[in-house]
């Protein structure tokens, strides 16, 4: 019996592990269709949750109408191993078949597609934790309901782990999916009774599994195929899908499935340049900040001494130096780190700062057009020098959504330069310097002998006076500036995001406001509790890495380590709470540790405010670490003081995957973006006080 | 571990055998067609209950449409044809039935105003060089994917900030900024007719010539009436396939062929623009049955440019046109016997260029903008004096 249990528990471990692993290639499988802004990711996050709440509540339903059996569970469990290739390749698949192939999509469609693609995996998976429980208890009926939550968790560190440090340097989607599939595989064929393993239907059935898991990686070069040219180039790098296809003599280079730029890309190489460099008097020592197609053989006309080009992803210099998109200029120096972090570190003083990165619609992005942003950026240019950067632009008219942004970044951005000139065109420049800048582009490129081919021919045609003047007259002087800890452009790109797709996610929210009220309503109190650290925990996940990486730069390694420790903290928490056996001990231990986490998150809202960059990376670890354990450790409390029983686990459970959902949404769509850190911090703080209420509330 | 028996080995045999069977079905959707992907049509819809209470400054009677039973209204302006109930707004969201009387909301307010050469329109073979007075209030009949000015023409006329300009006034302005002309452009002009013909009709007495830049879709009665106030046009002629016109476009191709016809028939000089978008457009054997219907019906001195698409609004996830797609469907057009074959939104080719159709000596070299060679005298090629079709200074 003893062995049967430990057989059960490995397959917990391995169920774990192929859902972590499977969990992040879904999120990177859906940004590379969608290229996802930040409410992209907060609904894939979400639906994942939701439906994992309501696959575990499906348990709790299913065990009234059939048996419980350790031959069911590995029939689940089989399924469940192979389920993410198929789930993978529908989400390829069907993209194209429901809509229109090249197209980008909106808020609805996207949710619908995230949420039914996903749907049978995540049900599935939500509903074998606790009936795997419901095994154990049937060969063990003393089995602790707190011991399957710590085993989940250490499979779920564990995938996180093998995902974030292993897979994603060596293994392709599919490849990761066989390897973290074959465990639980092996472990479902493994639970069961010697004399049923090589009975007909176990051994398809396990056959079937075993064969779709190859399968898929036979599949994975043409279910990645499109029409979009010949594919020359793919690659699974940390910070998303690269791929580079060919169409005749043009390469093309997309991330997450957007293209990003293309070997012939003059237009946007010159306006990229010139227009920053025509203004300055001495061009010796310039900083790129990602660099387009062209740009560098552009800057080359200047004849510059430092070339200091900082890109984030090493895969994809290589990529554009391979197919030649940027060349190898003297002076070059191609740096491998964040730009912010980058800057913040140097000691050199440019002469131009040149930025050249995508729409700020995430945090990691909005990062490089902050009011802290431009003062560091202030303090490394010279006194003539000139910073540039540029957004999406427009034809002929300027939406109001993309007016504020546009203000915004404007208001932020004259903060730290006197002069900020923007010009109009396929793409918004803004050109900002302490002297005056000059608009008569091409007369100044004529004055100083640099031949272009698009700005001589085309400015006075497309940029007039008329609409230099139009477009600078249009900034909103009373839209708030864009700061780090209040991310006012990221709300902008969300109201630019729906105008565009001419929605609004109003009925969305009703929706899930009437879902959250009629579950509050009729949770428990220690449910609540549960419901409550959920959301705690998973908000200030959020929240930490959005700090860390204004503090310290997006660094892949240290945010992995940053995820890995919030889901390990849970661990020796939940261990912790299983040893508690007094009843009345473990509702004060829940008001303890609710008080614990009320003194957390305001230490972290005095040291964000008053400490902020000087913080050491430790405190984020520790931070993470202590609230998650928290949360480990309420979970078995909270369970024990339910009676213990398979509705109560399943009911437990519930709670905790709900909230980790609305922790995941309203902290990154709603919080952040119109609230900025402090109040969102403020408002995780509250949730938990309530908490703290409804816990004495109860004892009393 | 058991031996496994020979029944067992078959039995799982045939299973691993049919778990390949997906994956035959997922090969089938791998090769599908750009074509085949998504909706078929995207056509818009009319907005049921979505007109203003009352009318507003800017509001005009429509002049072409049929009153109907129980207060309903037709309008007759473009091919979608909007039946409307009292409270509803049309397709292109700039008409309303107000009681039982069709309006146009898009009158004397436009929200993009310029100034710009008129090569940027397109138009080639119209005066080089001058300068055009460019107005747009808001709306569109159609629902492309790959809209430019999405910003004013899927939107509705209240959702803008726009000037008050009333016809006179844009020919004051057109004067005030020495344009010779007066171009209908941006969103789709069809949508504010009213507006655009009162103008027009104004600028024809001033001696202000009137462009049409348009999708084409509309029908024959307005664009007749249109017709006597126009000097040129510019209209897309987005692709030669009736499915492509649904699926991206959310219209059809038929009308638009009228539309050329009627033109033609007119004696108006025009000038095509087919935009090359990647997997749906650039097609040899639709460019060439695209040449054939141009040359039978149309003949082959009409000016046609092939533009470059960039990624842009909701089509934003296809690679450009490279340089030697748009280079190969020129030569192609112009072996097909197309005399004027232009490249779009490339900056600097020959295909920017007029050559003589008779003679093959360089006509007009354009730099973008600028025209350092101009051979057209009196609208003859300097060189064997044959007529070039347009309208020439």
């Amino acid at each position: 019996m003893k062995k049967n249990n430990e057989k059960v528990i490995f397959l917990v471990v391995a169920t774990g592990v192929s859902s972590v692993v499977t969990q992040l290639l879904t999120i990177r499988e859906f940004l590379a269709q969608f290229s996802g802004n930040e409410f992209v990711i907060a609904i894939i996050l979400f639906n994942w949750l939701i439906l994992g709440g309501a696959g575990t509540m499906l348990a709790n339903l299913y065990i009234r109408f059939f048996d419980i059996s350790i031959s069911s569970l590995s029939r689940f469990s089989l399924i469940l191993s192979s389920l993410p290739v198929l789930q993978i390749l529908c989400i390829r698949l069907f993209r194209d078949t429901f809509f229109v192939y090249g197209s980008s999509l909106g808020f609805y469609p996207i949710l619908a597609y995230t949420f039914f693609t996903i749907a049978p995996y995540t049900l599935l998976v939500g509903f074998v934790l606790p009936y795997s429980l419901y095994v154990l208890r049937k060969m063990n009926p003393t089995f602790s309901g707190s011991y399957i939550y710590i085993t989940d968790n250490l499979g779920d560190v564990s995938g996180g782990a093998l995902f974030s440090f292993v897979l994603i340097y060596f293994a392709t989607p599919m490849q990761a999916l066989f390897l973290s599939g074959v465990p639980l595989l092996t472990a479902a064929f493994i639970i069961l009774p010697a004399t049923s393993r090589y009975r007909p239907g176990v051994l398809s059935g396990t056959a079937v599994a075993f064969s779709i898991l190859i399968i898929g990686m036979l599949l994975e070069p043409s279910s990645l195929s499109s029409h979009k040219g010949k594919p020359v180039y793919y690659s699974e790098s940390r910070y998303g899908r690269i791929e580079v296809h060919q169409d005749q003599e043009q390469y093309t280079l997309f991330k997450d499935g957007v293209p990003v730029t293309s070997s012939e890309n003059l237009n946007m190489a010159e306006e990229a340049v010139h227009y920053p460099l025509s203004q300055i008097e001495r061009v010796k020592q310039v900083l790129m900040i990602s660099s387009g197609s062209g740009m560098l053989k552009e800057l080359q006309k200047y004849n510059p001494v430092i070339v200091d080009y900082v890109e984030i992803d090493p895969k994809i210099t290589n990529v554009m130096l391979r197919f030649g998109m940027i060349n190898k200029i003297p002076g070059l120096n191609v740096l491998h780190n964040d730009g912010r972090r980058f800057l913040s570190g140097t000691e050199r003083i440019y002469d131009a700062i040149i930025i050249n990165l995508p729409e700020p619609d995430t945090f990691q992005i909005n990062r490089f057009y902050t009011d802290q942003f431009f003062s560091v950026v202030k303090k490394r240019l010279a006194p003539n020098g000139i910073l540039s950067f540029s957004f999406e632009g427009f034809e002929n008219y300027l939406a109001e959504s993309q007016r504020q942004k546009i203000s915004s970044i404007f208001n932020t951005v004259s903060n730290h330069f006197s002069q900020v000139l923007i010009l109009p065109g396929q793409r918004i420049f803004f050109l900002c310097a302490d002297f005056t800048i000059k608009t008569d582009i091409p007369k100044i490129l004529s004055g100083k002998g640099v031949d272009t081919d698009y700005i001589s021919k085309y400015f006075y045609g497309n940029l007039s006076h008329s609409r230099i003047d139009h477009l600078n007259n249009q900034v909103d002087r009373t839209t708030p500036d864009n700061l780090d800890l209040s991310p006012m452009l990221i709300r902008l790109m969300f109201s630019q995001w729906f105008a565009k797709y001419s929605t609004s996610p109003f009925w969305f929210v009703v929706a899930v406001m009437i879902f959250l009220l009629l579950y509050l309503i009729r949770i428990s109190k220690e449910e609540y509790v549960l419901f409550s650290t959920g959301f705690i925990t998973m908000g200030s996940e959020i929240l930490v890495i959005f700090a860390f990486q204004i503090f310290f730069g997006y660094i892949y390694l240290q945010i992995g380590i940053i995820v890995t420790v919030f889901l390990s903290g849970l661990l020796p928490g939940a261990w912790m709470g299983e040893r508690l056996k007094n009843q009345d001990s473990m509702g004060n231990a829940l008001a303890y540790t609710d008080c614990i986490q009320i003194v957390l998150i305001a230490v972290f809202i005095v040291a964000i405010q008053y400490v902020g960059d000087r913080l050491p990376v430790a405190f984020f670890l520790i931070f993470g670490f202590l609230i998650s354990m928290v949360c480990g450790f309420q979970f078995p409390a909270a369970l024990k003081l339910q009676g213990g029983d398979n509705r109560a686990a399943t009911f437990s459970f519930s709670a905790d995957l709900i909230g980790a959902a609305c922790g995941v949404l309203i902290t990154s769509i709603i919080l952040i973006p119109y609230q900025g850190i402090m109040w969102a911090t403020i408002f995780l703080l509250c949730l938990k006080i309530s908490s703290l209420i409804v816990i004495v509330a109860r004892k009393t | 571990m058991g031996k496994v028996s020979r029944r067992q080995f078959i039995y799982s045999g045939a299973a691993l055998i049919s778990s390949i069977a997906p994956f035959n079905i997922a090969g089938a959707f791998l090769n599908k067609k750009a074509e085949d992907s998504g909706v078929d049509d995207i056509r818009g819809t009319i907005f049921k209950g979505d007109a203003p209470g009352k009318l507003w400054k800017w509001s005009h009677e429509g002049y072409i449409y049929k009153k109907l039973d129980k207060k309903k209204v037709v309008c007759g302006i473009c091919p979608n044809m909007c039946v409307m109930s009292p409270g509803d707004r049309s397709v292109c969201r700039s008409r309303v039935n107000i009681d039982g009387t069709l309006y146009s909301l898009a009158y004397g307010n436009p929200c993009a105003v310029h100034v710009d050469p008129i090569e940027k329109k397109p138009l080639y073979h119209f005066k080089p060089r001058s300068k055009v007075f460019s107005i747009a209030t808001t709306g569109c009949n159609l629902r492309c994917l790959n809209c430019q000015n999405w910003q004013i023409s899927q939107a509705k006329p209240h959702e803008v900030r726009f000037q008050e300009l009333f016809p006179s006034e844009v020919i004051k302005k057109t004067e005030n900024y020495l344009a010779e002309s007066i171009a209908y452009t941006y969103s789709e002009a069809t949508t504010y007719y009213e507006y655009m013909i009162d103008t027009a009709r104004i600028a024809r007495e001033k001696g202000i010539y009137n462009l049409w830049i348009s999708n084409g879709y509309i029908n024959r009665k307005p664009l007749l009436e249109l017709s006597s106030f126009l000097d040129g046009a510019n209209v897309n002629l987005k692709s030669f396939s009736e499915a492509i016109y649904r699926k991206l476009n959310g219209g059809s191709l038929e009308p638009v062929l009228k539309t050329f016809k009627i033109l033609h028939d007119q004696g108006i000089h025009f000038e095509m623009t087919n935009l090359v978008v990647p997997g749906y457009v650039d097609n040899e054997d639709m460019l060439k049955r695209m040449c054939d219907w141009i040359l039978e019906n149309l003949g082959p001195d009409y000016p046609l440019h092939f533009s470059r698409f960039t990624p842009r609004y909701k089509l934003n996830r296809l690679p450009p046109t490279p340089l030697s797609t748009l280079v190969r469907f020129r030569r192609i057009a112009m072996a097909e016997g197309i005399n004027y074959v232009y490249l779009g939104n490339v900056p600097i080719h020959e295909g920017n260029n007029t050559y003589c159709h008779n003679c093959r000596e360089l006509l007009i070299e354009r730099q973008g903008y600028n025209i350092p060679v101009n051979n057209i005298k009196n609208g003859k090629c300097s060189f064997c004096r044959t007529i070039i079709p347009g309208v020439w200074n």
